[in-house]
């Protein structure tokens, strides 16, 4: 199965964050717990880590790029060779946990 | 989406402009340092010295006690003396404990010395309300705009931020630097390479044919929400940031009014002998009566509670409600 993950929110005060640092590329197999990304907030950093084991297939939000809360960041999937879809629109949300800090 | 977004721009976040004019003007002029409580390595209070205690060290990045007459004090000291100086105040309500030194020597020293001292201090501080009570919330702007000598700058957005703190600090006299909490959570594009906002220029922000909106700091992005609404009303509402309050651009503010017909101006601080007094008087002067409206708070300290306090500010729908109800008693435009 095919996964959107999303950028986390509501985050008080924050309107847009900017992605900092993917933690592992393209096909990179992430366990649940595993921090995958780090995005900039106007005066915080947000962690954002798995809530459920997948890997990393696409990332659609580049370090360095801006985004709004609830806007795609990557697909993952349950296995490498799952063919990946067009449009994100009917794939199931990545489960995550974030810490604000 | 990415950080180098358009042809020579690159966006940033509100507290980032800031610093990179900073950084700028520290890497250019060595006699620049910068007081203020947790500037040093802690970044600033909304990180917008973050990454200068680093690159230019405790030298030049001062931490100071919490004692505003002194920072202020010292401040002025040293540039009279030769450095350039910005002192970081953190929440613009503490300014009145820095005043003596601002208003009575920093101001007057050019005067009193006939040009022999200048004082090359910048004053930052951050004014508005946003969920901080009575002492934390402060607009005060106005009670700088009629000190000789002292200039007053107030920006919008991340490039009115950094051009505009450029400039201050390439000024022979005291400026103050007036940002608003509220302006930290935005971002924005900013020209990539170096550039300076005026001090003493307004910018028209919108144009419209039937009302002018005078208006600075985070109020700019209100008013604009309330273009939007009387558009959808019909009133087409042109809009002028003032950014520099000391001096004011009186012939833009003029000009637009003068083809409008109709001022409404808007501010967080009280409007009694506001920013739209000084404004809607010196229109007057020019161009002779005009119907003119002052959007402002409720003449009450901002409370902590937060129902108390969106009561207590200016909104959209406040300037919404007074610009239709002052164009109603206008006389229609065309008319004899």
């Amino acid at each position: 199965m095919i996964y959107k993950l999303l950028v986390p929110g509501p985050i008080e005060d924050v309107e847009q964050v900017r992605v900092l640092e993917w933690h592992g590329g393209e096909g990179q197999a992430f366990a649940e717990g595993e921090l995958v990304v780090e995005l900039e907030t106007h005066k915080a950093l947000v962690e954002v880590r798995a809530g459920q084991a997948g890997i990393l297939r696409s990332v659609i939000s580049q370090e360095g790029d801006w985004v709004d809360i609830g806007s795609p960041l990557a697909l993952l999937s349950d296995s490498a060779d799952e063919q990946l879809p067009d449009g994100l629109d009917e794939l199931a949300e990545m489960a995550l946990s974030f810490e604000v800090s | 989406m990415s950080s180098e977004s358009g042809a020579g721009h690159v966006r940033l976040f509100f507290r980032e402009a800031i610093a990179r004019a900073l950084a700028e003007e520290m890497e250019r002029d060595q006699r620049l340092l910068v007081l203020g409580q947790d500037v040093g390595s802690f970044g600033g209070a909304y990180k917008e010295f973050a990454g200068l205690h680093d690159r230019f060290g405790p030298e030049r990045m001062r931490d100071t006690p919490v004692a505003e007459a002194a920072m202020v004090g010292l401040g002025v000291g040293a540039a009279a003396m030769g450095h350039r100086t910005l002192v970081g105040i953190t929440y613009m309500d503490f300014m009145t404990l820095g005043l003596d030194p601002l208003v009575n020597y920093a101001a007057k020293a050019r005067f009193k010395t006939a040009g022999r001292i200048t004082v090359p201090l910048v004053v930052k501080t951050t004014a508005g309300a946003k969920g901080q009570g009575v002492a934390h919330s402060q607009c005060l702007e106005s009670w700088l705009m009629g000190v000789p000598g002292l200039k007053v700058v107030a920006p919008s957005d991340p490039a009115s931020a950094y051009g505009l703190l450029k400039s201050a600090l390439r000024e022979d006299g005291p400026v103050v630097f007036i940002d608003h909490k509220r302006l930290f959570p935005k971002s924005g594009e900013v020209p990539s390479t170096e550039c300076f906002a005026p001090i003493g220029k307004a910018q028209l922000l919108r144009e419209g044919s039937d009302v002018t909106i005078v208006t600075h700091g985070y109020m700019v992005h209100v008013a604009m929400e309330a273009a939007r609404e009387l558009e959808k009303a019909g009133v087409d509402a042109e809009v002028i940031d003032l950014r520099s309050l000391a001096p004011l651009d009186m012939d833009t503010v003029a000009a637009s009014v003068g083809k409008t017909g109709v001022l409404a101006t808007l501010e967080e601080g009280q409007v009694t002998c506001g920013v739209g007094s000084e404004v809607a008087f010196r229109v007057m002067e020019r161009l002779g009566p005009v119907p003119a409206v002052r959007v402002g708070p409720l003449p009450a300290p901002v409370s902590s509670n937060p129902v108390l306090e969106a009561e207590c500010l200016p909104d959209a729908g406040r300037l919404v409600d007074a610009v239709r109800r002052i164009l109603s008693q206008a006389k229609p435009k065309g008319t004899a």
